[in-house]
C-alpha cells in the first residue's frame, strides 16, 4: 500500500488537505495524444504531406480524409501559451507594429507565420537571436489556408493576414459563416428557416472547400473516409457529453479545467479510435469518482460556471486557486457549449449537414438570447451557485455578452457573478489581485444568500 | 454659402435632433443603421428616413455597464445611447455589416431594448468567392422583404431606381466638392467637409441634395494658400473623427486635400449603376465593386491591398504625406496598419499615426506631433528643391 495519502483519503478521514485540484488520471492520455499530434505535424513536410493552416471551426476531419496535415491556429497559440512560449511570436508581432489589443490568438499564430518565413530578409531581421527550434518556428508553413470562422470577423481577417504574411503565394479558401441572429420569431435554436438557410449555405461552401482541396491534392476526395472519421468524432463527442453530465453529482467529479484539458480530441486531434477510447477512459474514471463520492476539488462548497475562453497560461494555476476557495468550476460556455456540442445531428453517411450545424451552433455562432438561454439551462442542470465571467480582453466575440449574462442569471436564477479581465494567450492582461478580490466578494455573496435562506 | 455650411454643422453636431424634428414634421418612419455598407437606398425606397447612427461626444456612463471598455468608441457610444434611451425615435434598426464589434453592440441593444426591432442581414464580407454576388443579391432581397414587413409597405422597382438616382446625385455632388478641394480651387475646411457628409447620413437626401446644389453654386472659390502642406488623412472606418482634430491638423499649416475616412470620401466613393435593369443586382454589384474604389479592411478581398491603394491615392492627389487616424480597438485597422506603415516607409512618403479614443485625445500632444510632422515635410521639400 502506498504511503502517500491522497487528498481523497484525507477528505474521508477529515484530515487537513492541501487545497489542490484533484486531477483526473485520464488527462495524461490527452497530453500524450496532443504531443503525438504536434510531433506528427512537425514531421509532415519531410514525410511529403501537405499542410493546411486553419482557424475557427473544426475542419480537421475534412483535411484528415484527404491526408492533409493541419495546424489549427488557436490550438497552436494555446499550446505556445501553455508551454510559456507565446511571448516570442507576440514580440515579433509587436515589433512589426501589430497592436497588443489585436486578438492574441491571431498575433501569436501570425507570429509563427513570420517565424516560418526564415528565408525572407524580413523574417531574418526579426528572428535574430531566437531559438530556431522553438515550438512556434517548428510549425511547418502552410501549403494552403482555409478560413471558416464563425461570427468573429477578426478570424476571417486573421486568415487573410496570414495569406499576406506568406506573400499571397499560398492558396486560400474563404468560407463565410452566417451569424444566427433570428430576425423572425420563427428563429429558434437549431430550427427555423433562417437557420436552415444558413446550414444549407455553409454545407454548399464545405462541398466547394472539398473541390478546392481536390484541386490542390490532385486526387479525388475520399468521402467514405470522411464518414469513418466523423463516426469516431461523433462517438467521442457523445461520450464526452455523457461524461460531462455525470458532473451533476455532488461533489462534481470533474471540473471545467479538466474539460478544458480535454478540448484537443474534439477540436483538432485526428478522428480515430484513440479519441473515442480517451473519452471512454475519462468517463469511466468520472463514474468511479461519482460512485465513491470523490470530488474534483478537496472540499466542494461552491459550484461555479466559467464563462469565456480559458486563460491558457493559467489552467493549472486557476484550477488550484479555485480548489483553494473550496469552489468547483463545474461547467463553462467554452467547454460545454462547443466542440461537436450537438453530435446527434451528425449523419455519418452524409456528414456535411451535421458538421455545418455544429459549426453554426457553437457559442459564438449563436447570438446573446440563445447563449443566455443555454447558460441558464446549464446553471439549472448542474445546480450552480455562481458564475465567473472571464472577459478575455482580445476576444471580443466571446466577451461581449457577459454583462447580459450577468444580468440574466441574476434576474432569473438569483446567481451572483464575478467578472474580471484576462486573455487567452496574452498573459499580461491577467491581474491576480483583481481576481482574488472579485472571487472572494462573490463567494461572500453566496454565503450571505445561504445565510438568508437559513 | 456660410448659412448652408452652418446648417450642415448644426445637423452634424446634434444629428438626432434633426432626425426627431424631421420625423415630427413629416411623420415618416426612421430606420437606424450602422456603418459601413448598409444599402440605405432600400430604406429610402420604402418611404422611411434612413439614419446612420452616430458616435456622440457624451462620455460613456450607463453603457459602461453593458459593454466592456475594450470595445471601439463607436460601439460603446451606441450601447450607451441605448441604455440612456436616446434612440427611442427609431422605428427599427437594420444593418448588414459583418464586424464583430458592431454585431456585439447590436446584440446588446436588442437585449437591453427588446421593444426595438434590431434586424441583421449579413452582407458577405468575402468578396471574391464564386458565390459572393449571388449571396449579396439574395441577402438584399431578404432585406427588402424584411423592410417591407417592418414598415408595412411595398418597395417597388421604380421606387428603388429612384432612390438610387437620389443617392447617386448626393454622392456626385459631394465628390464634386472633393475634386475642387483637391486642386485648392475652393476653400472648405476638412471639418466642414465632415459636417457635409455626416449630415448626409442623417438627413433626408432630397433636402440634402438641394442644399448641396446651392452650396456648389455659392462656394468660396478663394484659392487655398500654397504655403500650406497638402496632406491625406486615412482611417476612422465607422466613426467621425472629432472635428477639433481635423481643425487642429489644418491649423498646423496643413491642408487636408483628400481622405478615405468613412465620414469622408469613403462614404461617397461609389455610385450604383443606374443602367442595370434590376436595381437589387445593381446595389449588389456596387457593394462588391466599392472595395476596388476605396478598399475597406473589413472586407476580404485578395485582389485589393489597402496599403498599396493608399500609397497611390496619396501620390495621385498631390499630398506630401499621410496622417492615419486610428480609432482605438478597431481590429481591422490594427491588422492593416503595419503594412501601411511599411509601404509608406519603403516609398519614403512621410506618415504619422494618431490613435484616437472616444474619451478624447491629449490635444496639445497631438498638436506638437502634427507641427513637427508638418515642419519635417517642409524641410524635406526645401531640401529636395535646393
Amino acid at each position: 500500500m502506498s504511503a502517500v495519502i491522497t487528498n481523497e483519503q484525507k477528505i474521508w478521514t477529515n484530515q487537513p488537505v492541501e487545497k489542490k485540484a484533484n486531477r483526473l488520471q485520464a488527462t495524461k492520455i490527452n497530453n500524450k495524444m496532443v504531443n503525438a499530434y504536434w510531433e506528427d505535424l512537425f514531421r509532415a513536410p519531410e514525410e511529403g504531406r501537405l499542410v493546411c493552416w486553419t482557424e475557427g471551426v473544426q475542419l480537421n476531419p475534412i483535411l484528415q480524409a484527404a491526408d492533409i496535415a493541419w495546424c489549427h491556429g488557436e490550438a497552436a497559440a494555446a499550446l505556445l501559451a501553455a508551454r510559456k512560449q507565446a511571448d516570442e511570436p507576440q514580440k515579433f508581432m509587436e515589433e512589426k507594429g501589430y497592436d497588443r489589443e489585436l486578438c492574441s490568438y491571431a498575433r501569436t499564430h501570425i507570429g509563427c507565420g513570420v517565424m516560418n518565413q526564415a528565408a525572407s530578409p524580413e523574417a531574418q531581421a526579426v528572428m535574430q537571436g531566437t531559438d530556431a527550434r522553438s515550438l512556434g518556428s517548428r510549425i511547418p508553413p502552410p501549403d494552403m489556408i482555409i478560413s471558416a470562422y464563425p461570427f468573429c470577423s477578426t478570424g476571417q481577417q486573421w486568415d487573410n493576414e496570414l495569406y499576406r504574411t506568406f506573400g499571397k503565394k499560398v492558396p486560400i479558401f474563404n468560407m463565410s459563416l452566417n451569424w444566427i441572429w433570428g430576425n423572425k420569431t420563427s428563429a429558434k435554436y437549431m430550427s427555423g428557416p433562417e437557420y436552415r438557410e444558413s446550414v444549407a449555405f455553409l454545407k454548399k461552401q464545405l462541398r466547394d472547400c472539398v473541390t478546392f482541396i481536390e484541386g490542390i491534392t490532385g486526387k479525388p476526395y475520399d468521402w467514405d473516409r470522411l464518414s469513418d472519421i466523423m463516426g469516431y468524432v461523433k462517438r467521442a463527442a457523445e461520450i464526452r457529453l455523457e461524461a460531462m453530465k455525470l458532473c451533476k453529482a455532488k461533489p462534481s467529479p470533474a471540473s471545467f479545467f479538466e474539460w478544458t484539458n480535454s478540448i484537443a480530441p474534439v477540436n483538432f486531434l485526428p478522428g480515430n479510435q484513440e479519441i473515442v477510447d480517451y473519452f471512454i477512459a475519462k468517463k469511466a474514471e468520472i463514474q468511479t469518482r461519482v460512485d465513491a463520492g470523490i470530488g474534483s476539488v478537496p472540499v466542494e462548497k461552491y459550484r461555479l460556471w466559467w464563462d469565456g475562453i480559458m486563460n491558457w497560461n493559467k489552467i493549472g494555476y486557476l484550477s488550484d486557486k479555485f480548489a483553494g476557495y473550496d469552489a468547483c468550476m463545474v461547467a463553462g460556455r467554452y467547454t460545454h457549449m462547443a466542440f461537436w456540442q450537438e453530435p446527434q445531428v451528425i449523419d455519418v453517411k452524409d456528414p456535411l449537414d451535421g458538421m455545418a450545424q455544429n459549426y453554426l451552433t457553437c457559442p459564438i455562432s449563436i447570438s446573446a438570447p440563445q447563449v443566455i438561454e443555454k447558460i441558464i439551462e446549464h446553471c439549472e442542470f448542474y445546480e450552480l451557485d455562481g458564475l465567473i465571467l472571464h472577459g478575455a480582453r482580445t476576444c471580443r466575440a466571446f466577451s461581449y455578452p457577459q454583462y447580459l449574462i450577468a444580468d440574466a442569471v441574476g434576474k432569473k436564477l438569483g446567481l451572483p457573478v464575478a467578472m474580471f479581465e484576462g486573455d487567452m494567450v496574452d498573459e499580461s492582461y491577467y491581474k491576480d489581485e483583481v481576481v482574488n478580490s472579485r472571487v472572494e466578494a462573490m463567494l461572500e455573496a453566496i454565503e450571505a444568500s445561504r445565510a438568508r435562506m437559513r | 454659402m456660410n448659412a448652408i455650411l452652418e446648417k450642415f454643422k448644426q445637423v452634424a453636431t446634434k444629428p438626432y435632433e434633426s432626425v426627431r424634428a424631421y420625423k415630427e414634421a413629416t411623420g415618416v418612419k426612421v430606420i437606424g443603421s450602422f456603418p459601413m455598407h448598409f444599402p440605405a437606398e432600400i430604406a429610402h425606397a420604402a418611404g422611411a428616413l434612413p439614419v446612420i447612427l452616430q458616435e456622440l461626444e457624451a462620455p460613456i456612463t450607463s453603457g459602461g455597464g453593458a459593454m466592456y471598455p475594450f470595445f471601439c468608441g463607436y460601439t460603446r457610444s451606441i450601447v450607451d445611447q441605448t441604455t440612456q434611451n436616446e434612440l427611442g425615435f427609431l422605428d427599427a434598426i437594420m444593418f448588414a455589416d459583418h464586424c464583430v464589434q458592431l454585431l456585439s453592440a447590436a446584440d446588446i441593444m436588442r437585449v437591453v431594448r427588446p421593444e426595438t426591432k434590431v434586424h441583421f442581414h449579413q452582407m458577405i464580407a468575402s468578396l471574391r468567392q464564386e458565390w459572393s454576388l449571388d449571396n449579396s443579391v439574395k441577402t438584399l432581397r431578404a432585406l427588402i422583404e424584411d423592410m417591407e414587413e417592418v414598415l408595412g409597405v411595398s418597395v417597388s422597382e421604380d421606387a428603388l431606381q429612384n432612390s438610387i438616382r437620389v443617392f447617386n446625385e448626393n454622392r456626385r455632388l459631394i465628390r464634386n466638392l472633393y475634386a475642387m478641394r483637391r486642386t485648392g480651387a475652393i476653400n472648405i475646411r476638412a471639418s466642414q467637409m465632415q459636417h457635409i457628409i455626416k449630415s448626409s447620413m442623417v438627413m433626408n437626401k432630397e433636402e440634402h441634395n438641394a442644399l448641396l446644389r446651392e452650396l456648389t453654386e455659392s462656394v468660396d472659390r478663394t484659392a487655398v494658400s500654397k504655403f500650406k502642406v497638402p496632406l491625406y488623412v486615412s482611417g476612422h472606418l465607422c466613426q467621425a473623427p472629432r472635428p477639433e482634430i481635423l481643425d487642429l491638423i489644418e491649423d498646423c499649416g496643413i491642408n487636408i486635400i483628400d481622405d478615405d475616412l468613412y465620414h469622408g470620401y469613403r462614404y461617397v466613393s461609389t455610385d450604383i449603376d443606374e443602367g442595370i435593369g434590376d436595381p437589387v443586382v445593381a446595389i449588389a454589384k456596387a457593394y462588391i465593386r466599392k472595395n476596388e474604389v476605396v478598399p475597406c479592411p473589413t472586407r476580404i478581398d485578395p485582389d485589393v491591398e489597402w496599403n498599396e491603394w493608399l500609397l497611390k491615392a496619396v501620390g495621385d492627389c498631390g499630398a506630401k504625406g499621410l496622417i492615419v487616424l486610428l480609432a482605438k480597438f478597431c481590429e481591422p485597422h490594427y491588422f492593416h496598419y503595419p503594412r501601411i506603415k511599411a509601404i509608406f516607409e519603403a516609398g519614403n512618403v512621410p506618415h504619422l499615426l494618431i490613435e484616437t479614443e472616444h474619451e478624447g485625445v491629449p490635444m496639445e500632444n497631438v498638436r506638437t506631433k502634427v507641427e513637427s510632422f508638418a515642419e519635417m515635410i517642409k524641410s524635406q521639400s526645401l531640401a529636395q528643391k535646393y
